[in-house]
């Protein structure tokens, strides 16, 4: 396999991680805006550990998973009492202040960042993406993600039917921290270096993005959206040239053209939110969807019932 | 039979913003029971089932469940307490099918199949998701299971949510306005779907403004007016209540021996 | 003395803080929405206004004293972009599902023309910062031995000014009384015939027309300008709306300007590189301690939120 598919690959894999752990807040109804945060978390103490420490690698990824799901956890707690624009802006707080404190940390390395000397090769990250997604997958079809689900869509209900509402978000804020600092011990494996320039405001947005755009109704979304945002920017890498090429040569242009700004690929993310937003807000894959898909027979017959209980 | 009500309500009080929304009102209801809760609007009748059920605290006053003080109790318990409600706007999860709208009703059983992390829908159909398809079926709900709530009429959404109540097994049923929005043969069939619930030991608490409903439905009422009681006896003799016919149709009409239109 | 100083210095860099501030809060109070697009029109002012004057107006226009006009035609820009952004998010936020991320729509919209609005200015102007050619912004007086920057002062006073008049807008006009309505309960306003749909826009407009004040504002203060400007005053005038209390205008006036002076401190105490901890931690340890911020009542948004 070529360095650049490699390249692909594990960044996919680090991204489809990244967007479980959001994914699992969301599920419950709960906008992480603040993933930046806990992927630095993740990447920080792996690369500490990791340079610092000497610590090997099956201890360092542990490390991170485990060191991002308590501070999620001890996090969680007082902050989900919050909603809505509230909860929003907390946890965006939250992501700033761990990059600020890392910027004035001169044992993380401050602003300079982090050499990692262990590197992971592509399986690793891969490894970690099967495992969170059969993690999400497990939840989401247990006793547990039925009442994630039910806690998402009507909170007042569910605690009237039992369900202790408040630890069902704080656990699943927690293990999706946790998995957020997976995404990040794997990324600093990966890359070899940890600068905290990384995880700025704009990654927060972009994955919470991965997880709406693909839907957090199914843990199919954040594969679908993470893998679409990952792939599509690479597609479009040779494909925004050659559409600049054939705009140019209408207007009677020939010959070299300079190829467009990459800034035009988060142009088109934008359009495509926006859009999204508009036309199919519920995300790329719903529920519905996958129940189509996967019964591909049933829904004749459940037309049928409902005509029959309309007439 | 024991000689503890199933449940007593004694002195209950809530103020919003200086408003005795529900004031000194008290009432008992026997185990296996049908009591009717009605009153003009803004009565307090919903008030009164959401201090039941704990979405709101009262200000002074008690509720007693078989006996038991449980006015600390958070809503959230009071389910296991053996008390389950409906909404007056049907309130089903929306992103939720059929039956798991029904799975979430046995989530405050103590014996409710199937543990917090056992898959509900893995490998074939587990006891949890079988035990809600099968009430559906006994109660005449014929839909596919994975059919989004959303998507069907306004009656079956109506009667999912009272199998959603009962999946969590109650010994009270709390119906806000069951008969709301349906239509005449609808009502026939809740009537006769409600029977076979209290037939089967469930004690109920309806609020409602159909009275042909009320009084075939229960043999005692409950009425309130500005958050006060003012009658409290046979649903058959409600009409002829003085106090009551003043409520409803101001003190003009109380002079008049019988109004059909009560409310 | 030197600390005084810095006080002053506060209060002059927290008046941008404070329209922009204001900006957050009208929208959030009103319709309860977080408008990720704030701080890029801010950046669409201030940027437009300085492509506008370095390469030229239109018509023949372009002189020494070219720079103000191209700072109200940047603050039009940004009034523009705000209405194409109402026309995207808040139009189609009737939404259908009813469940608990559903506020999650206009603001997730907010966070796409975030990433339109600025990409496509840097594809116009590139990422750097550029110098804004206008007065020299190193008039300064000095009042008892402080030092005063006469344009700060000056836009001290605009921007207090403009928060009067608005404040005087929502208690006293028709528009006004609608916006608050709205804010109240929409379903209600509509039944009193406000029709959310027309008077929405107005939201919209003011938030433009600050956004591109602050801009404007900012331009001439600074004499820089850059692509990424947005976002360093976005973050402190979300915090200095925070602190201040959601959904209330002089709270965020005091917000913007305690954040200025939190700033300024934190600077001459710790050095630059403490701010951010010390901006985004306030605003944390406000949302965990008193969510409803130092002035705000917990009345806005209840029942929504």
């Amino acid at each position: 396999m070529s360095g650049y598919w490699i390249g692909i690959i594990t960044i996919l894999a680090i991204n489809i991680v990244f967007a479980y752990g959001i994914f699992l807040a969301v599920a419950t109804g709960q906008l992480n805006l603040g993933g930046a945060g806990f992927q630095a978390i993740g990447a920080y103490s792996a690369a500490w550990l990791s340079a610092e420490m000497g610590m090997p690698l099956y201890v360092t990824i542990p490390a991170s998973i485990l060191v991002t799901g308590l501070i999620g956890f001890a996090f969680a707690f007082p902050i989900l009492r919050l909603k809505g624009v509230y909860l929003v802006l907390g946890t965006f707080a939250f992501a700033e202040v761990v990059v600020g404190i890392i910027i004035n940390s001169d044992a993380l390395g401050g602003a300079m960042g982090l050499p990692v000397p262990d590197y992971i090769d592509w399986p690793v990250p891969v490894a970690g993406a099967v495992v969170a997604a059969l993690i999400c997958f497990y939840i989401m079809s247990t006793r547990l993600g039925l009442v994630v689900r039910a806690v998402h869509d009507d909170d007042v209900v569910s605690d009237l039917m039992g369900v202790d509402v408040r630890m069902v978000r704080v656990a699943m804020f927690a293990l999706g921290a946790g998995l957020a600092g997976l995404s990040g011990g794997l990324y600093a494996h990966a890359y070899t270096y940890v600068e905290v320039q990384t995880f700025n405001s704009a990654l927060s947005i972009y994955v919470l993005l991965y997880v709406l755009l693909g839907g957090a109704q199914t843990p199919w979304g954040p594969m679908v959206g993470a893998a679409f945002f990952t792939l599509v920017p690479e597609l479009l890498r040779n494909l925004l040239p050659q559409m600049k090429v054939a705009v140019m040569s209408v207007f009677g242009v020939e010959g070299a053209v300079t190829p467009p700004d990459e800034s035009w690929r988060f142009v088109l993310l934008g359009v495509v939110t926006v859009l999204m937003m508009v036309f199919r807000s519920e995300g790329l894959v719903t529920r519905q969807l996958v129940e189509r898909l996967s019964h591909p027979f049933r829904r004749r017959s459940s037309n049928a019932t409902q005509k029959e209980a309309e007439a | 039979m024991s000689t503890v009500p199933l449940l007593s309500v004694e002195n209950l009080s809530i103020s919003f913003g200086g408003l005795k929304v529900i004031d000194d009102v008290s009432f008992t209801l026997e185990q296996g029971g049908r009591l009717a809760l009605i009153g003009p609007n803004g009565a307090g009748k919903t008030t009164i089932f959401n201090l039941l059920s704990g979405v709101y605290r009262q200000d002074a006053g008690h509720v007693r469940l078989g006996g038991q003080l449980i006015d600390t109790v958070p809503s959230r318990q009071r389910i296991g307490f053996g008390m389950a409600r409906s909404f007056q706007n049907i309130r089903l999860m929306p992103h939720l099918g059929v039956v798991e709208n029904v799975m979430l009703g046995q989530h405050s059983r103590a014996d409710r199949p199937g543990g917090l992390l056992a898959p509900l829908s893995f490998l074939g159909r587990s006891k949890a998701r079988a035990e809600a398809e099968a009430l559906l079926a006994e109660m005449g709900i014929e839909v596919m299971p994975g059919q989004d709530v959303s998507t069907l009429p306004y009656g079956i959404r109506k009667k999912i949510e009272l199998v959603r109540a009962l999946a969590a097994r109650p010994r009270l049923l709390l119906l806000d306005e069951p008969a709301a929005g349906l239509n005449g043969a609808e009502t026939e069939e809740l009537m006769a779907f409600l029977d076979r619930i209290s037939a089967s030991g469930v004690t109920l608490l309806v609020v409602e403004h159909d009275m042909g409903l009320v009084r075939s439905l229960c043999t005692r009422a409950v009425v309130l007016n500005f958050g006060r009681k003012i009658y409290d006896g046979p649903t058959a003799e409600v009409q002829r209540d003085p106090l009551v016919l003043e409520a409803y149709l101001g003190p003009r009409h109380s002079d008049k021996s019988e109004a059909s239109d009560v409310a | 003395m030197l600390l005084v100083q810095q006080i002053v210095n506060g209060l002059m860099v927290g008046s941008v803080y404070v329209t922009v501030a204001v900006a957050f809060t009208l929208t959030i109070s009103i319709l309860n929405f977080l408008n990720f697009t704030i701080p890029t029109l801010f950046m669409v002012a201030g940027m437009v206004g300085w492509g506008l004057a370095y390469f030229g107006l239109p018509f023949g226009l372009s002189g020494p004293l070219a720079w103000p006009l191209a700072l109200a035609v940047g603050g039009l820009a940004s009034v523009l972009c705000s209405l194409l952004v109402e026309r995207f998010t808040f139009r189609y936020m009737r939404t259908r599902h009813g469940d608990s991320t559903e506020h999650a729509i206009p603001l997730v919209s907010s966070l796409g023309f975030l990433l339109i609005l600025e990409n496509l200015i840097r594809i116009f102007y590139g990422s750097d910062s550029q110098r804004f050619p206008g007065p020299s912004s190193d008039l300064t007086a000095q009042i008892g031995g402080i030092f005063v920057r006469i344009p700060q002062l000056v836009s001290f006073a605009i921007v207090m000014l403009l928060i009067l008049g608005l404040v005087w807008m929502m208690k006293s006009t028709r528009i006004g009384r609608g916006l608050r309505a709205i804010a109240e309960n929409p379903d209600a306003a509509s039944i009193l015939g406000v029709e959310p749909n027309r008077i929405v826009p107005v939201v919209f407009m003011l938030t433009g027309l600050l956004c591109g004040l602050a801009g404007a504002l900012f331009a001439v203060n600074y004499g820089e300008v850059s692509p990424q400007m947005g976002e360093d005053i976005g973050s402190k005038a979300i915090a200095g709306m925070v602190v201040g209390g959601l959904g209330s205008l002089w709270g965020a006036v005091a917000g913007g300007i305690i954040v200025g002076l939190v700033e300024m401190l934190t600077i001459h105490f710790f050095g630059a590189d403490a701010v951010q901890v010390a901006v985004w931690g306030a605003l944390l340890v406000t949302l965990l301690m008193r969510p409803q911020g130092l002035f705000g009542h917990n009345a806005i948004g209840k029942g929504k939120l």
